[in-house]
Formats: structure tokens, C-alpha cells, sequence
């Protein structure tokens, strides 16, 4: 990554227990501009608990998160004003139109009143829904009111964008059409989108940390991202570690086994995770 | 923000057709309350006039239509703001407002004011018949003003009760059920007489013994300090609640 671009995000250590037998722990992320990050994991991995500590609904028990420079326990509003958050379900008012949703959207994150019109327009081209920016919520499609939801998040331009699974219930042409869009916005503003598909992630992003019982078990960089579309990628300090065939090793032995590495007994599925292990080497790809 | 936030809950109710059907209904109630005491009084007016100091009829009014008008609200309350955040867990629409600048004060603040602005809005009714009877008599507006500034108090007091039950459930009805039996205890408990036990805190916490003042045409700083802290203790009870939230598993 590059280091002479601000932090836009810094969070150190979060902790937060979810159930008394499950806990989110040791979740250290700092990204710059340019950053797009796929967190990835099955269901109950963490990944939207991280998001939510990281999008100010949930307090984290331990840890500290910075937002552009701004603490998000000690001055929450400066720090929240900087990002845009999807949840997994888009929060929406079907009794609402398309435009209004996105006016109230821009004023509750402070967009100055001369610029309201500038802010929907840009949401509403950028998510593509200007043929619809005069309908009812309710009477959209899944596909467009993830997009709304889209728009809400980054109606006022935030310098962090997280988005929790975006990608769900989309048909594939959606998909492609949310992938190209996350794209988009990665090149203003550093992103963080939750998945539990590797080639979602691995089409999207140019970082990606697996998540694994509430931590984060591998963390991968990638040199050369965006094969797919023209634009350039952000060039990384950080060495070309984008090892796709260590990535579907990792995530088929999560799928198949529950954990990262294979167990040593293939047919023993309950064997205990050696995860997290700082002297790993996935942990080491994680600290590089 | 505060009045953002206002706006949007105002406009969200006025939404809704439930708001404008009560509108509907409780002005023909209001109407029928009106001309039905206003009748009693000119058939009694002759009866009144023999006694020392007759009511006049405002008076005769403000203690026998804004009175009435004051149960209502009790029910009024519950039923306008049950959504206020019922419905943001229903539509899981919380992280809106939670992931934006918007401290949980603002947010309580605002949505209290909207839903308030538009029941007030609604119980107007009554100065729009005080208003009609103006032109054909004296209407003593002191004493009217008094009378409503109580009406609009407790609509207040009753909006902010169904706020804080309304945090603590996705189920609107059941926001609208715990907010009456609370205001119908708290209305109720200076009205019994307990006798056995005298215990005087009762009289002072009740909302039945703060609001006859107002309908009788005089305002008591102690009245109006005492919906003052009924309001702020229930919008306070919403704000606790809410921050509470962020630190519950959802």
C-alpha cells in the first residue's frame, strides 16, 4: 500500500464478545485510499460484527478504531460523517421515493444544503438508478434497492465505504454490475465489503483477509488487481502476495473441514483448529 | 438536525393513512363533544345565572369539552408514536441513523418533536371550534390558551411515554399496550383514594392532578415543571435505551 496516502482507516485490536463462547478478537485493519479489502468467511465467522464495531453500531469491548484521523469512541460524529455503511440489509423506507431517501441520506451526514442536489445526482449516477431516482422504494426490484442502499452509503462521499455482503440476493448480471461499482469507488475511498464467495472477493479486491471464528486467520495482498476491467491498480509497497491457489486451498478446507488447514485425519472433520496462531504462517502473511 | 430529523418523522406519519382516519374520527368526536356542551350550557343558562358566579362559556368549555379531550389524548400518544422506532427494527432501518453523525439525543429529540408537532397538529381541531365560536359570542382566550397549552403538555407526556416503550420493542402493538397501561397508572393513581394507606407522593405523580389547572384557566409553574420532568424522564429512559443498543449483540 502506500504509505504516503493518510490512514483513512486504523483500527487496532478490536474485541467484542458476541456470545459468551464466541468473541471477535484481534482484528487490526489500516487502510489508505485505494484499499479495497474483502473480508471473507462463512456464516458466524465475524464478519459483520467487524463491520458493525467498524461502522459505530456496535461498541468493541476492547480496541480503538480511527477514522480519518478522527477516534470514533471520542469525537463519533467527526468519525462517522467519513464513512458510508451498508448493512446486510439495506436500510430503507419503502414509503419513500428514490430522491427523498437520498436527500435525508445526504443531511444526516451533514451535506451542505447548496450541495444536496450535486450529492444525489452523483449517488444516483454512480449506482445507476437514475431511471428510477422517482420511484417508490417498494416498488423496486431486490437488485435496485441493494443499489439504494448503495447510494445511501456514499451519498456524501465518505472516505470509508463498508458494505456487508453486498452481493446477496443479486442476480449475476447484478453482480457484475455491483462488482464494477465497488470498483468504482475504490479508486476515492478505501473499502471494506463482506463476502463468503472467493471469487467475489478475489474479482474485487485488492486485499482480502479470511476471517475464521471471529479472527482473522490470513490476510492477502494482491500486486496486479483489476484484471478484468481497464483500470490501473493501485500500486502496492506491500510484496505481490496474491496467491489464489494458497486462497482456495485455505477456504475449501474452511468449507470442508470448519477450518483453515486441513486436519492431519481428513476423516477426523472435528479436529481442533490450530488457528489463531501468531507463529503460523498465514499469520505471518497477516503482519507482513 | 434535530429538525431533520423532526421533518422526516412528521412526513412519515402524515404518510400513513391510520393518521389521517384518526384525524377524521377525532374531529367528529371533538365536534359532537363541543356542540353537545354547548347546548347543555344555553339549556342551563337560566339555572346558572342564579348562582353567584356563573361560568361563563369558556369556562363551562374549557372543563367540560378540553377535559374529555384530555382522556383521548391519553389514547392519542400511544397510537401516533408507535412506530417511531418499532418500526426502525421492523425495517431495520436503526443503522441509518446510527452509522450517520447523529448523536442518540438528536435522534430521540427529533423524532419526539415530529410525532408532537403532528398530534398537536391533530388536537387543533379544538381551537379551530373556539375559533368558529368566536364569531358568534366572547371567547375568553386566556382561559383557552391555558386550557390548550395543557392539552398540547400532555399530548406531549403521552408522546414521549410511547417513545420509550416503542425502543423497546419491533412490535408496535405492543408499544401501544404498555404505553396505555402506563399512562392510565399514571393517570389513575391520583384519582384512588387511598384512605388505608395515605401515601401523598400519588396525588403529586399523577397526570389526572396536573392537568385540571390548566382546564380551570390558571397555569402553575409546578404543573408545568412537573410535565417538564415527566417528558424528560421518559425521552431520558429513550436515549438509555438506545445507547444501550450498541452495546447488545443484534
Amino acid at each position: 500500500m502506500q504509505t504516503d496516502l493518510p490512514l483513512l482507516l486504523d483500527a487496532r485490536a478490536l474485541m467484542r464478545d458476541i456470545t459468551p463462547s464466541v468473541r471477535v478478537a484481534d482484528i487490526s485493519l489500516q487502510l489508505r485510499q485505494g484499499d479495497v479489502l474483502g473480508l471473507l468467511g462463512l456464516n458466524g465467522a465475524g464478519k459483520s460484527t467487524t463491520l458493525k464495531m467498524l461502522a459505530g453500531l456496535l461498541v468493541p469491548d476492547n480496541g480503538h478504531i480511527n477514522i480519518h484521523g478522527q477516534s470514533l469512541s471520542e469525537q463519533p460524529n467527526f468519525a462517522r460523517a467519513q464513512l458510508g455503511y451498508l448493512p446486510d440489509t439495506p436500510p430503507l423506507y419503502p414509503d419513500m421515493k428514490v430522491t427523498a431517501y437520498l436527500k435525508l441520506a445526504a443531511q444526516l451526514r451533514r451535506v451542505p444544503k447548496k450541495q444536496l442536489r450535486t450529492s444525489i445526482d452523483y449517488a444516483l449516477t454512480v449506482c445507476d438508478l437514475n431511471n428510477v431516482a422517482s420511484s417508490r422504494i417498494s416498488s423496486l426490484s431486490k437488485g435496485f434497492r441493494q443499489r439504494v442502499g448503495l447510494a445511501q452509503a456514499i451519498v456524501h462521499r465518505p472516505k470509508l465505504i463498508l458494505l456487508d455482503e453486498p452481493n446477496n440476493g443479486l442476480d449475476p448480471h447484478q453482480m457484475h454490475s455491483m462488482r464494477r461499482l465497488i470498483k468504482t469507488l475504490g479508486e476515492e475511498a478505501a473499502v471494506i465489503f463482506s463476502t463468503h464467495l472467493l471469487p467475489e472477493a478475489v474479482a474485487v479486491c485488492n486485499q482480502i483477509a479470511v476471517m475464521h471464528q471471529g479472527r482473522i486467520v490470513a490476510r492477502e495482498y494482491a500486486a496486479d488487481h483489476g484484471s478484468n476491467d481497464a483500470e490501473p491498480a493501485q500500486a502496492h509497497s506491500a510484496p505481490a502476495m496474491f496467491n489464489r491457489d494458497e486462497l482456495d486451498t485455505l477456504f475449501a478446507n474452511l468449507v470442508q473441514y470448519g477450518t483453515p488447514k486441513a486436519p492431519l485425519h481428513p476423516a477426523d472433520n472435528n479436529a481442533v483448529s490450530p488457528y489463531p496462531n501468531s507463529n503460523s504462517n498465514t499469520r505471518d502473511t497477516l503482519d507482513a | 438536525m434535530i429538525g431533520i430529523i423532526a421533518k422526516h418523522e412528521g412526513i412519515s406519519l402524515l404518510r400513513l393513512p391510520i393518521t389521517w382516519i384518526i384525524a377524521a374520527l377525532l374531529s367528529w368526536v371533538f365536534a359532537f363533544l363541543f356542540l353537545q356542551q354547548v347546548e347543555v350550557y344555553l339549556e342551563r343558562q337560566a339555572e346558572l345565572a342564579l348562582l353567584d358566579h356563573p361560568p361563563g362559556l369558556t369556562a363551562w368549555l374549557t372543563t367540560r369539552f378540553i377535559a374529555p379531550a384530555s382522556i383521548i389524548t391519553l389514547l392519542l400518544g400511544p397510537l401516533f408514536s408507535m412506530r417511531s422506532f418499532s418500526d426502525e427494527y421492523r425495517l431495520d432501518t436503526l443503522a441509518l441513523w446510527q452509522s450517520s453523525p447523529v448523536g442518540t439525543t438528536a435522534l430521540v429529540l427529533g423524532k419526539f418533536l415530529g410525532v408532537t408537532a403532528v398530534l398537536c397538529a391533530t388536537l387543533s381541531v379544538t381551537l379551530v371550534m373556539f375559533i368558529g365560536l368566536s364569531f358568534l359570542g366572547t371567547v375568553d382566550w386566556l382561559q383557552v390558551t391555558a386550557a390548550l397549552s395543557g392539552l398540547y403538555l400532555l399530548a406531549a407526556a403521552c408522546t414521549a411515554t410511547g417513545l420509550f416503550f416503542s425502543s423497546l420493542t419491533r412490535h408496535a402493538m405492543v408499544a401501544v399496550l404498555a404505553s396505555l397501561a402506563t399512562l392510565a397508572l399514571v393517570w389513575l393513581i391520583g384519582t384512588a383514594s387511598f384512605t388505608a394507606i395515605p401515601i401523598p407522593g400519588f396525588q403529586a405523580a399523577s397526570l389526572a392532578s396536573h392537568i385540571g389547572g390548566f382546564h380551570q384557566g390558571y397555569v402553575a409553574t409546578n404543573d408545568v415543571l412537573y410535565f417538564v420532568l415527566y417528558i424528560a424522564l421518559f425521552l431520558a429512559l429513550t436515549i438509555i435505551r438506545l445507547d444501550a443498543l450498541r452495546h447488545v449483540n443484534r
